[in-house]
């Protein structure tokens, strides 16, 4: 049987690696270079059952050991590939976007904040704030009941992005200065107000922890923000040709000209 | 180059050991599981099973920290509770 | 052709729904590469869209207080049933609310 290429990330060297690190199943991980860069993998029995903690855990451990020595692009969870050949072509595919990225994050690491606050009472908060405005209509009847709903889902909503809005504009004033790029995500769940990721330079890793304890400290009241870092830069990898399957653009584009130019054939 | 700590807490609320492996591993999946390089191997693993484990570990931090420390805190504008 | 959809008229675009669920094709192949899936997927987000926008509108309107008790109770009925419309319209087609989805680059997604 043979054994699949279990990937780590893309690292900016085409070396053999010196120190052996255990991956998944306990097997060795190894450099597979690719002119000047190289991808880090492990063989991987196709049999064996890594959907569990303790192979997640194992392939961020792998991602550090490798963040502690070279430039690293972290690669998604569970990335197989059936051997070298396929995973050759892959890389070469997108070469110029992995110089590009490793350009991007080589010396810096990926910080989190986290913004939680009790959604539920503050929703019930906003519901009896804004109960003058709801409908007045009998709410028996079906459409009224469903614009009540809507209405006060709207407000929530509405309220919820003003103030993940305002969180993001104090985050903002602490942090701008020191991170080098942020990717924000608003109102992932209900309690979840702000998840934001930051790269930070090395240099300037004291500097962003200091200000982020000032911003907490400075704040009070129904909001609490939780610090954790340093990560592999998972957030900020930009690959022109994206293959998560979200329509872009371009793909849509595309898509259209392909119905076009099939015409009616089925 | 040494490791700080992961998941920086609050020095004032305490979170146990298990708790803070959970929380630690929310913050892996919360990352590696969408992001990093996205390219398809041409094996496809698909990841339900662990979705279940990442949404249930989401409810606990949002719900455990979440009411953990802001219990009792008073809202503004609220009469004051007893912590 | 050209046409324009005014978001006060509800009731007409609930009924061009109905056209739109007739004229997709009926058969979507189990590859998600397939044209016809993603044409189905890029018609679907578009409508999404204006059914969402429709539905901002309609709660802008309730804010200002613009509607009387019969206004509110027409608009809910019509937009409830565009509603229930996507769900089926999903359902058919297989696809999740994220996917209904448009990546616009530096400036996010559309919804």
């Amino acid at each position: 049987m043979t054994l699949k290429l279990y990937a780590y990330g893309v690292i900016d060297s085409n070396e053999k690696m010196e120190e052996s690190i255990k991956g998944l199943s306990e097997a060795s991980v190894y450099n597979i270079p690719y002119r000047d860069i190289g991808i880090v993998v492990s063989d991987l029995d196709p049999q064996a059952q890594i959907k569990n903690e303790e192979s997640i855990m194992r392939h961020e451990e792998v991602v550090e050991a490798l963040m502690d020595r070279f430039t690293i692009l972290p690669m998604r969870l569970y990335t197989v590939f059936s051997g070298r050949e396929d995973l050759l072509l892959k890389v070469k595919d997108h070469y110029e976007d992995f110089i590009k990225n490793l350009d991007r994050v080589r010396n810096k690491a990926e910080f989190g904040i986290k913004v939680i606050w009790a959604g539920n009472i503050i929703k019930e908060r906003i519901i009896n704030a804004h109960k003058s405005e709801s409908p007045s209509a009998d709410p028996t009847r079906a459409g009224t009941k469903f614009m009540k709903e809507k209405f006060e889902k709207y407000k929530i909503d509405k309220e919820f992005e003003e103030e993940a809005d305002r969180c993001i504009a104090i985050l903002d004033g602490f942090l701008n200065r020191i991170a080098s790029e942020k990717k924000i995500e608003k109102l992932k769940t209900d309690n979840l107000l702000l998840s934001a990721s930051y790269l930070v330079d090395n240099e300037k890793r004291d500097d962003f922890e200091t200000a982020f304890e000032v911003l907490r400290n400075s704040q009070g009241g129904d909001l609490k923000y939780l610090l954790s870092g340093p990560w592999p830069p998972y957030n900020f990898i930009t690959l022109s040709h994206p293959e998560d399957g979200k329509l872009g653009g371009l793909d849509l584009v595309e898509t259209l000209l392909q119905h076009k130019s099939s015409g009616r054939e089925r | 180059m040494d490791r700080p700590i992961k998941v920086l807490q609050d020095k004032k609320s305490y979170l146990d050991l298990r708790r803070q492996e959970k929380v630690t591993l929310l913050e892996i999946l919360d990352r590696a599981l969408e992001k990093g390089v996205v390219i398809s191997g041409d094996i496809v693993i698909s990841v339900a099973d662990v979705d279940l484990v990442y949404l249930g570990l989401k409810v606990l931090l949002s719900s455990v920290e979440t009411m953990e420390r802001l219990r009792g805190a008073p809202m503004p504008g609220a009469t004051e509770e007893p912590t | 052709m050209r046409q324009r959809v005014e978001t006060d008229s509800l009731e007409i675009f609930a009924g061009e729904m109905e056209k739109v669920k007739d004229a997709l094709p009926k058969k979507i192949e189990a590859n998600p590469e397939n044209a016809e899936k993603g044409l189905a997927k890029l018609v679907l987000t578009l409508i999404e869209l204006i059914r969402k926008l429709m539905e901002k509108q309609a709660m802008r309107r309730v804010e200002a207080g613009s509607l009387t008790d019969e206004e509110v109770e027409r608009v809910g009925e019509t937009l409830m049933k565009l509603e229930n419309k996507m769900k089926e319209l999903k359902e058919i087609f297989g696809l999740k609310d994220d996917e209904l989805n448009l990546n616009l680059g530096p400036l996010g997604d559309l919804m």
